[in-house]
């Protein structure tokens, strides 16, 4: 049927007039220019409104770009084509599954008839039952809102999810370690909780038979009861002047946190007038009934709800049990005994997402010929299903478990090599190690991030072995002769007879139970990442220099891993003139040493990104920028060098010989050399100029204009007086950091004593005083630009600080020596010039306000991470998660669109457009659903999938949608391009084809892939499509957010269909960033679920906001 | 006259001078010539409130050059337009500029900004706290606008800007305890709210001081609070002694913008110093202007003279001064 699809009734229709103008329309749509196409489809429409071939070309252009329009159309075309069964079948095809995603289900029917009428077969709505898990209900005392306040739970969440949710967070913030003992005290968070239930229980019992606290008169006995359940007493007679007040602390803490409406309680009595509020308890479903969890004994003692928030391990039991496929989890009820499977319980929480029993077998990494393998480390074979599982969870205190989950995320040929039953075999014996315990599932949060690094980020090479970056040689020496001190004793024995790759990965799989730092799988991710895009992989030589120096500067290498272009001499290059910055002994010329250069080689990095330094140049440029800072030994020679920088990089970005420097590299960060946008990049550069002057910064030209007139001067030339005064002007305007601190803070405070002596140079520089001191001594007035480098550095490492600079830019705005208080150093004994960059000094009173430490290399993070307690949470407050939100951030700012064709942006629409249609299909044809599942399966964790699948088989389309991430459904359209495609997949190829050099994946993945800067330790934007990763520890826990990768893909869908240009998404992105942030209301830190249903939300106001605007100015 | 108020106005929207262009050939950067909004008390030697005088009164200077005044009101009454001869009539505007904003009664009234620490640090004090500033806002007369705002790690907005008090209640008492303290962060929010608002305002903080989640400086913000004629009124619930970083900024923030301090440990305590600021914006003066051409573009000090107070027994408590804005 598919070949049947609108595309193929178009051309059938076509009368040759109708012809030429759709196919004026196609290739307007394909030039990027969809409003003219449109314009031009509805007039043909309105001019000859029963013509079909326009009645169709219309109809489908509106469906390519997801407008709301597209049913109302294809209803006016299948009266048109009512003669024609064919062309009436697809159309009736077509307004069915259009019917299914907008929830319209009798629509679909009505549509399936008419298809059916018309010859169609094959078709009809999926309404299987959706498998239910067993269940019983249980009662929380009082309103869901108030029980959802007090226990951190998003209102967002559907009755089912209330008890997992909940679990999740008594099992990672409801308990702690006795100071005394082994047993665990309850914190805080969950006495409140308890208390909360306690003072709930009572006001149930206020609440009587109705369900509801009434209250008739401010003078009734009901009023003082109620008041001393809340903790409130009346202030005043009843009547107007009456006020309620506090007299018991903690019972009026849970009245106000739990969001009782005291306000209108209070209101009522002042009015005299009754109080009602309903106080009917909340039922939430319970998995598999109360009874399964609780002993017998536990069931006496009081409710499910005061059980479950007691015993963290059962809720640990409950969260695992959630977390399975819900097969799986009754496979494992049926067979195995709650107590068994709670001994295991942490085991399951942590590496249980990815395992499945189907038809009665685990499917396990590396398929039928791993299974002997599988068979042999487990003890038992997959085939015995839960038994199985059991093994793998129970063996060996998790290490079989993680290693079954870190093998069933990949596949393709990493996964081949990894599962070769003699390779499986060893690797895991060196992961596991002979002491089992601590396993990888003690912690709240999963520790063991490098076993999922290491699998997932490994590549092959083309003669089947796995690629070690340099070869097995220099990684046994830097086991032997380890740099830093031993990494570990037994590999530093074994490590003098490795000859092979595999030899190797043994050992990295062996430090992935090591608790403390892996620097060599850090070194092996980051050289390995290097080498990812090079035509031709780092010479030995060179990757021993980069191991030997990772320790110091390691957080330099994703600089070379953006630009594969650099050669291993300009590498090497850069790490000697690393090395010879570190050394210079002068701690002030030192950092504005290091401030200067990294400024230069992030204006470099920036421009190499947008590609406005061209990629033959990167090399050649980066070297000539290095060269002079190879030898500072004064202020002068880093004037000289940093000015020779910027030369370099406006040569290398072919700016005008008499180019203003400033307003150029302004020019160059906000966009192209010659953008499509001209408002859109002058909003940006105006930003940044606004930015640059809220920082006080001198302007780069300015300071050129000053040295150059200082050398005239000193060769006769008059003094321009009204130039140096601009610079003295600037001067005056540096504040000095305001501090009030006491002798103790001052002496904490070392941290920034070289910031603050660089700003205050500065502000003593009395330039008019200096050139008539020099008198006319053309040395000394030469001389005299020593005192401009410091500045210089501030105006270069400034103009990185606005282009990054997040949406709402406060701290820029409000803190104007943030720029000057970058602080190079660091404090002494744990240099951070090249480190990466940290925010320091948050939150305290008496401090100049937070600054950054460290080297430039992750300044997009930091400035993200300094700036995101400036959002504002669209309801209550404090629910932000801490890592996702920079990373949102970033990658809002550091991807750019101004060289990205609108017919990209259209292809990603495409494909979006097409993964729902698929979707929609799904439901109406088994073997298309099978398709569909057969990738999401792969994209997908196991529960998600077969919650989608049971939707989908039951004609809930909506719903399936709801729990399918855009990029998944993006990726589903790309699956099936070839093989299987949908409505849209005819049209998804047609674009390709006429666009070759244009449209491709990996297109599409430098537009709108994301910086994964810990991932894959690379700024550039990428799509490596992996599942998202679970919670790690620490700061590991921004790989979990470098792993979502469906916000721009939406963004750029939603361009798509509101024909936004995307120049235009440069100043859009990160406005509906900081929107989607302060909309997330998320309960835990994997809550995907709030940030989808955030980013929709976005989504429809961004479309409501702009279809209205253009409905005002009469644009259809 | 009616015109001349709407040409003033309009000239302090888009108006400006060139301020400065480092780079000649880059016309950027400006100086926005706003009017100002200058509130101020007056104390006797006693430390009581001086009402009843007149805009005649007073002389308002700006680095020592005397300003038109544009508009005079005290306390809560209808602000009253002062002609080139000194003498006062009934402010009129027209339904446009009322629009805008800039309705007479844009000036009746205060607009007030509860600002409550809801941190882990004010847990013991928070259902205290929450009485005390519901007090406060059942007092405040009809006219003031209130917005309740509360903050830990971030800033929440749970009642915005209204004159509907019962609201406001409302909003406050939906107040959900939170975690770190970012007071500084959220107060520089609050004032950019703030700021955006025509007409005499104000930002009252209830907070017990520390902060652990900041990264704006106390003094930068004051510098906003400065510059946008917003001051700062604190009360805070910690003792004095305990923390002497906190008071000092506590201080400095305060008097610098015109506001006032209050250490407050106990809820009385804290009855009476929300008492003190409504007698405070009760018995105020405020006069706008349009400032006369100044070279100033840095902190411009300004002055209140009372050319009646001939023994010089009164005290004015002012802003010391502001920085004019700069911007496209």
């Amino acid at each position: 049927m598919r070949k049947t699809g609108a595309f193929l009734i178009f051309v059938l229709a076509g009368g040759c007039f109708a012809q030429a103008i759709a196919d004026r329309a196609w290739q307007l749509e394909a030039a990027g220019n969809g409003a003219d196409a449109r314009a031009l489809l509805e007039k043909a429409v309105r001019d000859n409104p029963r013509d079909v071939a326009g009645a169709t070309a219309l109809a489908e252009y509106l469906d390519r770009h997801g407008d709301p329009g597209t049913r109302a159309a294809y209803l006016k075309l299948l009266p048109l084509v009512d003669s024609d069964s064919t062309r009436k079948s697809a159309v009736a095809r077509r307004l069915a599954l259009l019917d299914l995603l907008a929830g319209d289900s009798s629509g679909a029917q009505r549509h399936l008839e008419t298809y059916r009428a018309a010859g169609g077969t094959g078709l009809q709505i999926a309404n299987a039952p959706t498998p239910s898990q067993p269940s019983s209900i249980i009662e929380i005392p009082g309103p869901i809102r108030s029980f959802a306040r007090m226990a951190a739970l998003s209102p967002d969440l559907k009755e089912e999810e209330v008890l997992g949710a909940l679990a999740r967070n008594v099992v990672t913030n409801g308990y702690q370690a006795a100071n005394s003992s082994e047993a665990l005290d309850q914190t805080e968070y969950l006495k409140l909780v308890v208390r909360y239930l306690s003072q709930a229980r009572e006001l149930a019992k206020l609440s009587g038979e109705s369900k509801t606290i009434k209250v008739e008169t401010c003078e009734s006995t009901a009023t003082a009861d109620l008041l001393r359940v809340l903790g409130y007493r009346m202030r005043g007679g009843c009547g107007g002047e009456l006020v309620l007040e506090t007299v018991n602390a903690s019972r009026a803490f849970l009245t106000i946190d739990s969001g009782f409406p005291l306000a209108d309680l209070e209101q009522a009595l002042r009015s005299n007038r009754p109080f009602s509020y309903n106080y009917a308890p909340t039922k939430v479903p319970v998995l598999y009934t109360a009874d399964y969890w609780l002993t017998a004994k536990e069931k006496e003692k009081g409710e499910f709800i005061d059980a479950f928030l007691g015993d963290p391990s059962l809720c640990r039991l409950y969260l695992a049990m959630s977390k399975l496929d819900p097969n799986t989890a009754n496979e494992l009820r049926k067979n195995l005994t709650v107590q068994r499977i709670k001994a295991f319980s942490h085991v399951l929480d942590f590496f249980g997402g990815m395992i499945q029993i189907k038809n009665g077998k685990v499917p396990v990494p590396g398929g039928q010929k791993a299974t002997p393998g599988w068979t042999d480390l487990a003890g038992v074979a997959p085939d015995t299903g839960s038994a199985f599982v059991e093994r793998l969870i129970s063996r060996d205190d998790g290490w079989l478990a993680s290693y079954y989950d870190s093998l069933m995320r990949i596949e393709g040929p990493v996964l081949e090599y990894l599962t070769e039953p003699a390779r499986m075999k060893r690797f895991y014996g060196a992961l596991r190690g002979r002491v089992t315990s601590p396993g990888p599932a003690r912690p709240v949060f999963r520790a063991n991030t490098e076993l999922m690094l290491l699998t997932t980020r490994m590549r092959m090479e083309l003669n089947g072995k796995p690629h070690v970056p340099g070869g097995v040689e220099v990684w046994k020496q830097l086991f032997v002769q380890h740099p830093h001190g031993k990494y570990d004793g037994k590999l530093t024995k074994a490590a003098s007879g490795w000859k092979d790759p595999d030899d190797v990965i043994e050992a990295l799989f062996a430090l992935c139970r090591k608790a403390v730092e892996n620097e060599p799988l850090k070194i092996f991710m980051s050289v390995s990442d290097i080498n990812r895009r090079r035509e031709k992989a780092l010479e030995p030589t060179t990757v021993d220099k980069l191991m030997r120096s990772f320790k110091v500067y390691g957080s330099q290498y994703p600089l070379f891993a953006e630009a594969p272009e650099l050669g291993d001499k300009t590498i090497l290059h850069y790490m000697d003139t690393a090395q010879s910055v570190f050394q210079i002994r002068d701690q002030g010329l030192k950092a504005d040493t290091a401030g200067t250069l990294q400024g230069l080689v992030s204006l470099w990095q920036i421009l190499h990104r947008q590609e406005s330094l061209a990629s033959a140049d990167a090399d050649v440029a980066l070297a000539e920028i290095l060269t002079p800072f190879a030898k500072i030994r004064s202020n002068r020679e880093l004037f000289d060098a940093g000015r020779s920088g910027i030369s370099t990089v406006l040569k290398y970005t072919k700016s005008p010989a008499n180019a203003n420097p400033s307003d150029r590299l302004l020019d160059l960060l906000a966009g192209t050399a010659t953008p499509s946008d001209a408002e859109a990049h002058r909003q940006l550069v105006q930003n940044m100029i606004k930015l640059t002057e809220a920082q006080r910064l001198p302007s780069i030209k300015l300071l050129f204009d000053v040295a150059d007139h200082l050398e005239a001067v000193g060769k006769g030339e008059k003094v321009n007086t009204a130039l140096l005064n601009r610079l003295a002007s600037r001067i005056s305007e540096i504040q000095v950091p305001r501090a009030a601190m006491t002798t103790v803070e001052k002496n904490a405070m070392a941290f920034g004593y070289w910031t603050e002596r660089h700003i205050d140079q500065q502000r003593k520089f009395n330039i008019r005083a200096q050139v008539e001191k020099a008198a006319a001594d053309a040395e000394k007035l030469k001389d005299l630009r020593a005192h401009l480098a410091p500045m210089l550095r501030d105006a270069i490492v400034g103009l990185s600080y606005v282009h990054y600079a997040p949406p709402g830019a406060q701290i820029l705005q409000t803190n104007p020596i943030f720029v000057r208080s970058h602080d190079f150093l660091g404090l002494q004994g744990s240099p951070q010039t090249w480190k990466h960059t940290e925010v320091f000094g948050t939150g305290w009173p008496s401090s100049a306000g937070g600054r950054l430490v460290g080297s430039l290399a992750s300044l997009p993070y930091a400035l993200a991470e300094a700036e995101q307690n400036f959002l504002v949470p669209s309801r209550e407050q404090a629910l932000i998660w801490g890592d996702l939100v920079p990373q949102m951030i970033l990658t809002a700012k550091v991807p750019r669109w101004w060289n990205v064709p609108t017919s990209l942006v259209h292809w990603v629409g495409l494909h979006m457009r097409e993964g729902e249609s698929l979707l929609a299909e799904a439901a109406l044809s088994d073997s298309r659903r099978q398709k569909v599942m057969d990738s999401l399966d792969r994209h997908a964790p196991p529960a998600r999938a077969r919650r989608i699948e049971y939707l989908l088989a039951a004609g809930k389309v909506p719903e399936a949608l709801e729990q399918t991430t855009p990029a998944e459904l993006f990726l589903l359209a790309a699956d099936l391009a070839e093989t299987d495609p949908g409505h849209l997949g005819a049209d998804i190829r047609r674009l390709a084809a006429a666009q070759k050099d244009k449209l491709s994946y990996a297109a599409v993945s430098r537009a709108f892939g994301t910086p994964k800067p810990t991932l894959s330790n690379n700024n550039g934007p990428e799509l490596l499509h992996l599942r998202t990763f679970p919670t790690l520890m620490g700061y590991s826990s921004r790989i979990m957010a470098e792993s979502w990768e469906s916000n721009l893909l939406y963004y750029a869908a939603l361009a798509d269909e509101l024909h936004i240009s995307p120049a235009q998404l440069n100043v859009l992105i990160p406005e509906w960033t900081q929107k989607t942030v302060e909309r997330i209301f998320a309960t835990h830190l994997e809550d995907w679920p709030a940030l989808l249903r955030s980013l929709r939300a976005v989504g429809t106001d961004v479309r409501s906001q702009s279809r209205g605007g253009a409905a005002g100015a009469g644009i259809q | 006259m009616r015109k001349l108020w709407i040409v003033g106005v309009a000239a302090a929207l888009v108006g400006g001078a060139w301020l400065y262009a480092q780079d000649p050939a880059r016309p950027t950067f400006r100086v926005k010539v706003d009017m100002v909004v200058l509130s101020f008390t007056v104390t006797d030697s006693k430390g009581k409130w001086v009402n009843g005088l007149k805009a005649s009164d007073f002389r308002i200077l700006e680095d020592g050059i005397v300003q038109k005044v544009n508009t005079f009101a005290e306390g809560n009454k209808t602000p009253v337009q002062v002609l080139e001869n000194g003498q006062t009539r009934p402010m009129v505007v027209n339904a446009e500029e009322r629009e805008k904003g800039n309705a007479a009664d844009a000036f009746v009234g205060t607009n007030v900004f509860v600002l409550f620490d809801t941190s882990n640090y004010m847990y013991r004090g928070f259902v205290y706290a929450s009485d005390a500033i519901a007090d406060f806002i059942r007092g405040l007369d009809r006219a003031d606008s209130v917005a309740v705002y509360t903050f830990s790690r971030n800033l929440s907005r749970p009642a915005s800007l209204q004159k509907d008090h019962l609201e406001a209640i409302r909003g406050l008492r939906k107040a959900v305890a939170g975690d770190d303290a970012a007071l500084y962060n959220a107060l520089l929010l609050t004032l950019r709210d703030a700021a955006n608002v025509p007409g005499r305002k104000v930002v009252i903080v209830f907070s017990n001081g520390p902060d652990n989640a900041s990264m704006v400086a106390p003094d930068d913000v004051r510098v906003v609070a400065e510059d946008e004629g917003i001051p700062i009124y604190v009360i805070s619930t910690n003792d004095a002694s305990r923390d002497p970083v906190s008071t000092s900024v506590f201080k400095r923030i305060s008097t610098r913008t015109g506001g006032q301090v209050y250490f407050a440990k106990t809820w009385q305590k804290q009855v009476e110093a929300f008492e003190s600021i409504r007698e405070s914006l009760g018995n105020s003066y405020t006069v706008t202007y349009y400032p006369q051409q100044n070279s100033n573009e840095q902190f411009r000090k300004v002055a209140v003279e009372i050319v009646s107070d001939v023994g010089k027994k009164y005290r004015v408590r002012a802003r010391p001064g502001y920085r004019p804005k700069s911007g496209f």
